[in-house]
């Protein structure tokens, strides 16, 4: 038994060996002979950390992450990894000093207040540039026949209009991923509408759906945001809810019945940065952009399938002097100014 | 002809014998009956005729509210606790230095040293054809493009390729030192086997979504939290192969051992052991699979990988780059089972049918392999796979996908519609209707009829707790989490989910399976297509399958069915192969035709396989709930997609545990069954 099982058995004999060594041989001569192909290895690792940059689950995150890494990597001379990661999972990791900075953060008041207010794991690096806006849209094209969908009173009125195999007998309303914050179930509960919360579970579903119904002309409502690089695309108009008040903002969640806040979209860093990588964490400060810069770069990445280095560029030969601005010491820091609580 | 009719004449002959065995025997057939009326009573006592579970019956201040306390005191005490800082924080670092060293040594290798090593080990293990293969799988790594697909915008597959690689070889790694030895402690002492059973299960049903964000908490992301969550994933099977593997060998041979006076750990490491290599193998080949199928929850924690591309391709909704990129999981999962499946044939393959190599001959290949690495790396200098070689099929891909997708969207919808409307909801609203303590006496009743008391008792009792893992109504945890988690209304839905899933598999699977076993050429055409089915990445399908069937439960039942189908066939075509020759001849000598010999031998004879089908699509169907979560399905995969998406522990664990009684009821249920038809053989 025992003088079996040492050394492998193999089909064949002594010829086949001596072929396979040969073949492997030959792969060496012939990889010899195409070796002016390839070329060496890339230069890296000069005593800087590596930055890394946290890619959120909407294509703004990457947009911004996208310029920010070739401005780090062409101006400041440090190597940056995007990493693909939601948004509470990326917040632990900068506390645990694995991600550098986040650059589109929407409310999260309570991480605000527990990591950059409490333990000072993580900084504010100020705003972003771009207001978020989070609410509730119907396809334009819905409006001409039903002009009182513009407002949640003729939703109220029209569910029947919305009715889905899914949701029957009640009219659907289309929730994206279940990460982001919603208010929709209460809102539909406290005014009283004839809804039923459908999540689509991914944002992707949700635009699947939503696209599809706009190729046929049908009518859907749903929750939507913006920037967005879709509303390039395709024509939403918003539905106005009850406006939002600080009243309202001190209610419990169950009990919301208006719009949803408005969000100022900030960036936040680990706390560390600023002293293993000044010159990031200044450009950081410094970083600032508009809705539309946002989302022409989403739109180059996610529709006309550009490269992150091709969207880069194509953003840079426009605005060199905008991303001159964000790396010089002259330029002020974006200002800070601490999400709304609740959001 | 059949033995059917002479049995039960047999049967109700001992039913004339007397009396007294006649009374034993109504008692043992209306104990289900009494139990269920019993339960009912109860339940009906306790709480009316109310549908669904009391909202009021909450466990303490809640299940969630357990596992929001814990998770509060792991991010509070992980710098200062001992255990939590040295020992997680050790091992933490440890798997992240592993995986960036296998990673490294990867790349050092060169691509040319990468196909040479898997080619030359394909060979070693198996044949031409398995060497082949390799070499043709892991070219496509670096062949198959996608643009902007890997790290920083690159399109060369190969750098996540290696370092999902690098990733899957430490984790099955981990998996091997953690799995073999406990299986052996399983096979050897019972108690172990009897405590290690329900955590295998726990593992295996939980799904990974639901320990992800614990995960994240205690290993941070990156390397350490996937391979965390791929060991805990991928190692049961290998403990139950291991210890099924030691416990089968047989009796007879290991007393010829203890016959010579081997002690009893020379029989292990002598006899048992060697004769359980092929059990174990095939435990090692399930670990691979296993852990390649979650590449991309593994890219959730950020691990990057091949999962990145499928991640990246649902957020822009790019079909093309989600197939290619799934379509290369697929291949390193066939490259690696092929090579695995060829040595655990190796190991049990008697020694006469193929010659052995010498030492010498072993140390030319091997020496000419690291000559190969040598020159790769010293001589020519060559890294990853050069961007030049190779292309992209992706838009090709896009355009079909597109294609295919507009012919069937009118069929699609009308029967998705009517499946919806006329099947999942009536259904959906009716268990939703039924009052809790009703499923709890079917279920007991039920559970009696198959296993007896004990039986009857666990699983009408999983079946309660599945109500009692609820929320208080607007439930808040520190004034930061707030939800809802009705755990019984959701599970009520995710149960309408799995028997539509399991119905419609069984309704298809099982004649496919039968075609499989009757005609060859079936079974060639089916052989890859389930291959390819049982290791796509489910996200690869999710937009497709909404882009069908709109957003909602049909999609979800649609993902589900996918994903189990495979395992159906199989099973039904494995049942079959497995009936005695010597059967099937007696019933062709009694002049039966094809069909009556499949339906009246060939499918009764293959009864514990066609139960151990179902058992196994059972609990596929449940893994995939989750993912059915992800297209609009509710239910129990919303809120652990919900509790890991949000970072809310609470309801993720608390509704992954609803999960896993669940899905212990219906394994329990159907292996059961399973049971009693192997006793009937």
């Amino acid at each position: 038994m025992k003088d079996q099982r040492r050394g492998l058995r193999f089909p064949g004999g002594r010829r086949r060996v001596a072929a396979v060594a040969a073949l492997l041989v030959a792969t060496a001569i012939a990889a010899a002979a195409i070796a002016a192909t390839a070329t060496g290895a890339s230069a890296r690792s000069n005593g800087k950390p590596t930055i890394t940059l946290a890619t959120n689950s909407w294509e703004g995150s990457l947009a911004n992450n996208v310029i920010a890494q070739y401005v780090i990597q062409k101006y400041l001379g440090y190597k940056v990894n995007l990493v693909t990661i939601d948004e509470i999972p990326a917040w632990t990791a900068m506390v645990q000093g694995k991600m550098s900075a986040v650059l589109e953060e929407w409310g999260h008041s309570s991480q605000y207040s527990q990591y950059i207010k409490k333990s000072h794991k993580v900084a504010d690096a100020g705003l972003e540039g771009p207001n978020g806006n989070i609410g509730w849209y119907v396809p334009t094209y819905l409006l001409k026949q039903h002009p009182e969908l513009k407002n949640w009173k003729g939703v109220k009125k029209d569910w029947k209009l919305f009715v889905t195999p899914q949701s029957s007998p009640q009219g659907q309303f289309l929730d994206g991923s279940p990460s982001y914050v919603t208010n929709d179930q209460a809102l539909v509960k406290n005014l009283k509408m004839n809804y039923k919360v459908v999540f689509a579970g991914t944002e992707a579903a949700q635009l699947t759906e939503i696209e599809s119904d706009y190729k046929q002309k049908k009518p859907v409502l749903f929750y939507w945001y913006t920037p967005q690089y879709q509303n390039q695309i395709y024509k939403f108009s918003q539905v106005a809810l009850p406006p939002w008040t600080t009243t309202c903002a001190k209610l419990k969640p169950a009990a919301i019945n208006c719009a949803y806040p408005p969000y100022h979209l900030y960036k936040v860093m680990a706390s560390t940065l600023p002293k293993t990588a000044p010159p990031v964490a200044n450009f950081l400060r410094r970083f600032n952009w508009t809705a539309n810069e946002q989302n022409s770069v989403a739109y180059n990445l996610a529709v006309k399938h550009m490269s992150n280095s091709q969207a880069a560029a194509a953003f840079a030969s426009k605005h060199a002097s905008q991303i001159k601005s964000w790396v010089s010491k002259k330029t002020p820091y974006t200002k800070v100014k601490p999400p709304a609580a609740g959001t | 002809v059949s033995p059917a009719p002479a049995a039960s004449s047999v049967a109700s002959a001992e039913g004339q014998l007397g009396l007294g065995l006649d009374v034993a025997r109504l008692g043992r057939r209306l104990a289900p009956v009494f139990v269920f009326v019993a339960i009912c009573i109860v339940g009906i006592s306790l709480s009316g005729f109310h549908k669904g579970f009391p909202a009021h019956w909450v466990l303490g201040s809640g299940v969630p509210n357990w596992f929001d306390r814990l998770d509060s005191w792991v991010t509070n005490n992980q710098s200062s606790n001992f255990f939590l800082n040295t020992i997680i924080g050790g091992i933490g670092s440890f798997l992240n230095s592993a995986t960036n060293d296998v990673v490294n040594g990867l790349h050092w290798l060169t691509w040319l040293g990468v196909i040479t090593l898997a080619t030359l080990v394909a060979w070693l293990v198996g044949r031409w054809r398995t060497a082949i293969f390799a070499a043709v799988m892991v070219s496509s790594f670096g062949i198959l493009q996608i643009p902007n697909g890997g790290p920083n915008g690159i399109s060369v597959m190969w750098e996540p390729a290696m370092t999902t690689l690098a990733l899957m070889a430490v984790a099955i790694g981990i998996s091997i030192v953690i799995g073999i030895p406990l299986g052996i402690a399983a096979a050897v002492w019972t108690p172990v086997s009897r405590t290690l059973r329900p955590v295998l299960d726990v593992m295996q049903i939980l799904p990974a979504f639901a320990y992800l964000v614990p995960i994240v908490v205690l290993f941070s992301i990156g390397n350490p939290a996937g391979v965390v969550a791929t060991v805990i994933y991928a190692v049961p099977p290998l403990v139950r192969f291991t210890e099924v593997g030691i416990r089968t060998v047989r009796r007879d041979v290991i007393e010829a051992g203890e016959a010579f006076g081997a002690t009893r750990f020379q029989v292990l490491r002598d006899i048992q052991l060697p004769l359980a290599a092929q059990s174990i193998m095939l435990g090692l080949n399930q670990v691979i699979m296993m852990a390649l199928s979650i590449v991309v929850i593994a890219s959730l924690v950020g691990a990057g990988g091949l999962g990145d591309p499928v991640l990246q391709a649902l957020q822009t909704q790019d079909l093309g780059m989600g197939a290619v990129a799934g379509l290369l999981i697929v291949f390193m999962a066939m490259w690696l089972d092929r090579t695995s499946a060829a040595l655990g044939r190796r190991t049990t393959r008697d020694a006469d049918s193929q010659r052995r190599l010498t030492r010498r001959q072993l140390a030319a290949v091997w020496g000419a392999a690291l000559g190969v690495v040598l020159v790769a790396h010293y001589g020519l200098h060559l890294g990853d796979w050069p961007a030049g070689w190779g292309f992209s099929i992706v838009d090709r891909v896009t355009n079909a996908m597109n294609w295919v997708t507009t012919q069937l969207t009118g069929v699609s919808a009308s029967l998705s519609s009517f499946l919806t409307l006329h099947v999942l909801n009536p259904l959906q609203s009716l268990l939703g209707d039924v009052p809790w303590w009703l499923l709890v006496a079917i279920v007991g009743a039920a559970a009696w009829v198959r296993g007896g008391p004990r039986r009857a008792i666990v699983l009408a009792g999983c079946v309660a707790l599945i109500g009692l893992t609820q929320a208080p109504v607007g439930y808040t945890f520190q004034g930061t989490t707030s939800y809802d988690f009705p755990a019984w209304s959701d599970a009520m839905v995710t149960l309408s989910l799995v028997i539509v899933a399991l119905t419609l598999d069984l309704v298809i699977g099982v004649p496919l399976g039968i075609a499989a076993y009757r005609w060859r050429a079936v079974d060639n055409v089916l052989r890859p297509i389930l291959d390819f089915l049982q290791t796509l990445p489910a996200f690869v399908y999710l937009i497709p399958v909404v882009a069908l069937f709109s957003v909602g439960n049909l999609a979800g039942v649609t993902a589900a069915f996918v994903y189990a189908l495979p395992a159906t066939v199989r099973a039904t075509t494995l049942g079959l192969r497995a009936v005695q020759p010597g059967v099937i001849e007696a019933g062709q000598s009694f002049g039966s035709t094809r069909w009556q010999l499949l339906r009246k031998v060939e499918l009764p004879m293959a009864r514990p396989y066609m139960t151990l089908a179902v058992n196994q699509t059972i609990l596929l169907v449940m893994a995939e709930v989750v993912v059915a979560g992800l297209v609009g399905a509710g239910g129990l995969g919303l809120d652990v997609v919900t509790g890991f998406s949000r970072s809310e522990v609470g309801l993720g664990a608390a509704a992954g545990v609803a999960m896993v009684l669940m899905g212990i009821v219906l394994d329990r249920l159907s292996q059961a069954g399973q049971l009693e038809g192997g006793h009937r053989q």
